[in-house]
């Protein structure tokens, strides 16, 4: 990269995600405005990364938006780790925020499966809409493939993919979108389009070493910054997620 | 002079965030470890987290119970209960890692410690390189080493692997030079 241009990227803005290891990885952070796929399959620790993300933004007085679309609210945070670092305050004091994305369907109206090309729209402005009023910083949509399974199609994904990450952005809201993928790890995403539209991709997995089930979690792609594009061994504890780099010197099972 | 004496004697003298080979008859193992855990770490208020893939943490435990050591600032990162099926209780301060081969787990559980308590510095007491041998190959124990000695060294913490003189090869033997300031023997008593 020119020195002009690298010069040019180092000096956007963080959205600093006050996890240690990523931000690391990235250098000082996701750049702010970026829309970041979190791509993986079940329990890789998709979830836990976001809220950590969302916490740590609420706790620097950032406002955080958590929009779940599979699990509602009040069960997700009976499982969720019992971070330290996390303090009740936050959510009545309105600084983090949980939503169920139904409740938002039920408000407009939206009660078939599949949703037209304008319900898309209109939920993306849905969502822009609370985080202009709340002025939201960091959003969290849990996830994006089950939005997209009801947009059924490729280019009614493509269209609230691109408007939300572009309107989000405008904001300067830093976003989330979790994508679920299977176990094969071909695609970071269920209908490829994603990967594309976003600005970032992190990937999370389960990495098999003689036996031994390892979570890692690997940064493909962070538009506006330098970054590692290594694999991680990843920890979900009550500090948070904690990253070390994987080791490799030993024997890895499927040429991971 | 002791043998639990002779061991903190010279590691008071060495500086903070020194990385320790200790070379160790078997006999003086549990020896070893009183004069680190006991005298050594007593005397520079710190915290210490010992790594054990050669014997189940509550052996240890029980042996430090014996000798009135308090637990307070010890923590155990144990990677061999689990691979031996043990039913034993498990102590609050000890945390189980699955197998000696999830190598980039037992750094995260010393990064777990490390954060959980900040107010002191730290010793890291590694039982043992041998023992880790068994179950990894040297290349992969030797990045692992390499990576955890100067995650510690830039911490300020004191690292401390022991290697069991009887088992020892020359690829143990290179890797500890490799990553250590010092490699200290104790006198026969």
């Amino acid at each position: 990269m020119p020195s002009k241009e690298r010069d040019a990227v180092s000096e956007r803005e963080r959205c600093v995600t006050g996890i240690e290891g990523i931000d690391h990885i990235l250098n000082g952070g996701i750049p702010r405005g970026n829309t970041v796929l979190v791509s993986g399959s079940v329990g890789t620790g998709k979830t836990s990364i976001c809220i950590e993300f969302l916490i740590r933004g609420a706790l620097e007085a950032e406002n955080s938006l958590y929009l779940s679309v599979t699990e509602p609210t009040d069960k997700l945070l009976k499982n969720v780790i019992p971070y330290d670092f996390f303090d009740e305050k936050l959510i009545k004091q309105g600084k983090l925020q949980f939503l169920d994305l139904p409740k938002i369907y039920e408000k407009l109206g939206i009660d078939k499966d599949e949703l037209s090309f304008e319900e898309g729209r209109l939920l993306v402005d849905t969502i822009v809409g609370l985080v202009e009023e709340n002025h939201i910083r960091r959003l969290v949509l849990d996830s994006a493939t089950s939005v997209a399974y009801r947009l059924k199609e490729q280019e009614r994904i493509r269209d609230f993919l691109l408007r939300l990450g572009m309107m989000l952005s405008a904001k300067n809201c830093t976003s989330l979108l979790v994508a679920e993928t299977g176990h094969n790890g071909e695609m970071y995403s269920r209908w490829g389009v994603e990967e594309a539209l976003a600005d970032g991709v992190i990937v999370t997995g389960n990495l098999e070493r003689r036996g031994d089930l390892l979570r890692t979690l690997q940064v493909v792609k962070m538009r506006g910054t330098p970054h590692s594009r290594a694999k991680y061994v990843l920890d979900l504890t009550t500090s948070g997620v904690l990253l070390v780099p994987l080791l490799k010197g030993g024997s890895v099972a499927g040429g991971a | 002079m002791t043998v639990a004496t002779e061991i903190s004697d010279q590691l008071l003298r060495l500086p903070e965030a020194s990385a320790v080979a200790l070379r160790l008859k078997s006999e003086q193992y549990f020896d070893a470890i009183q004069g680190m855990l006991d005298l050594f770490a007593a005397k520079k208020d710190l915290n210490v987290i010992y790594i054990t893939s050669t014997v189940p943490s509550q052996s240890i435990i029980n042996a430090l119970e014996v000798l009135e050591v308090p637990m307070d600032h010890i923590w155990f990162i144990d990677c061999i209960s689990q691979i031996m099926m043990s039913t034993e209780k498990r102590h609050a301060h000890a945390i189980s890692v699955e197998s000696p081969t999830m190598l980039e787990n037992l750094m995260l559980k010393v990064e777990f410690v490390l954060r959980k308590n900040p107010d002191r510095n730290a010793l890291v007491v590694l039982d043992s390189i041998n023992s880790l041998a068994i179950h990894n190959n040297t290349k992969i124990l030797s990045e692992f080493l390499h990576i955890l000695v100067n995650n510690l060294r830039s911490r300020g913490a004191y690292s401390v692997i022991f290697s069991m003189q009887e088992y020892e090869t020359d690829e143990i033997r290179n890797m500890l030079v490799l990553v250590s300031d010092e490699i200290l023997e104790l006198s026969e008593s």
